[in-house]
């Protein structure tokens, strides 16, 4: 009964006391959340001229300012849907596998939506047999990988 | 001996336990770094991963309640990874071996020892659960079995790059030991390469301190 006391007051006061962390971190995923949402925006915006709703295969592109510097160079984007993403790690191993490959202009490993966003070099490809195999080189498998219009959410 | 295995410890500026916890094998060409402090034994582990199916390298573990040290060359192999669209299981299987010696006064001469074990477990980005194995023959170091297993739960979902926190709870059996069940709740701070864990054995009140760099 001892231990058991113990147990539960450890516990309860870890989770009290990360509770107003995790609390803090929820309004800034919002926040980040709500940035991210109006950073799709403005790349649908600048794709089309026009508003359009996302591609209901999967997730589009993640921007950040590596990839939007790479797509303003006219890079191809890649946007695939990796099984098994959960932690950091996942994405650093991702990170630096595909990093490694010259035709890899900008990478960014979104555990949210769990899709490995791609920019390539312009003029450079990499086949979706590439991109599998370097995904297995890092651990993971890929479900599924969308292209051009599709990976920036404006696919049929 | 000693003498090299208090530099080894020095250089490495911690001290460590009984296994690799945190993704034992990593990507292809990736090394890791782990260290591992626990209620009985500190090791370090340096590996590297020549495939993402298996991992390779040198490993000290000092015994403080045995005052033994073993030196061993580590190697884990990932035999099964379940893949779904929100979660990751494994199974590892590990082993090692090398010399055990005495430290602390300990006089007994160093003799070769082996070890070997399984790993699993499963994780979404909030729920995770854990199982691990050991049994290490040490000549006359003596022999041990010990497994342990860990649920943890995220109190929030870490965006990639930002900070991860796990609160776990790892239940432990030794059976040759006089307190053979024991329970260690435990924080886990996760960002980037970097993976630190802190926690406290209440049942022996022993402190864990393990963590893992990958790079």
């Amino acid at each position: 009964m001892h231990f058991l006391i113990k147990l539960l007051t450890t516990f309860a006061v870890i989770f009290f006391g990360l509770s107003a962390l995790a609390q803090g971190h929820s309004e800034h995923a919002d926040h980040h959340a709500q940035e991210h949402h109006d950073h799709e925006d403005h790349a649908h915006q600048a794709s089309d001229g026009g508003p359009v709703s996302a591609t209901s295969t999967g997730p589009a592109l993640t921007h950040t300012d590596e990839i939007d510097s790479a797509l303003a160079e006219g890079g191809e984007p890649i946007v695939a849907d990796v099984l098994g993403v959960v932690c950091d790690f996942c994405a650093l191993a991702m990170n630096k596998i595909f990093s490694k490959r010259e035709e890899v202009a900008a990478i960014y490993v979104d555990l949210d939506t769990k899709a490995l966003s791609l920019v390539l070099v312009p003029s450079a490809s990499l086949s979706d047999d590439t991109i599998a195999e370097l995904a297995v080189q890092a651990g993971y498998r890929i479900a599924d990988i969308r292209r051009g219009d599709a990976a920036l959410g404006s696919g049929a | 001996m000693n003498t090299c295995h208090a530099l080894l410890f020095a250089a490495l500026g911690f001290v460590v336990s009984a296994e690799a916890l945190s993704r034992p094998v990593s990507y292809a060409g990736g090394w890791t770094l782990i260290g591992e402090s626990d209620r009985q034994s500190s090791s370090a582990l340096l590996h590297y991963t020549p495939t993402y199916k298996w991992s390779l390298g040198p490993r000290l573990e000092v015994n403080r309640d045995d005052h033994f040290a073993l030196t061993t060359l580590h190697a884990t192999r990932l035999a099964k990874r379940w893949f779904g669209s929100d979660y990751q299981g494994n199974l590892y299987f590990f082993g090692g071996a090398g010399m055990a010696s005495g430290v602390d006064g300990n006089r007994l001469e160093d003799r070769f020892s082996l070890y070997g074990g399984v790993m699993a477990d499963w994780e979404t980005r909030s729920l995770f659960t854990s199982y691990r194995a050991r049994y290490l023959e040490a000549s006359h170091f003596g022999t041990q079995f010990m497994h342990a297993a860990r649920v943890g739960f995220a109190p929030y979902e870490g965006d990639t790059g930002a900070l991860h926190t796990w609160l776990m709870l790892e239940i432990d059996h030794r059976p040759s030991d006089p307190d053979s069940l024991t329970a260690t709740p435990l924080l886990r701070l996760f960002k980037g390469p970097l993976l630190v864990e802190a926690g406290y054995n209440i049942t022996v009140n022993q402190p864990l301190l393990n963590f893992t760099y990958r790079f």
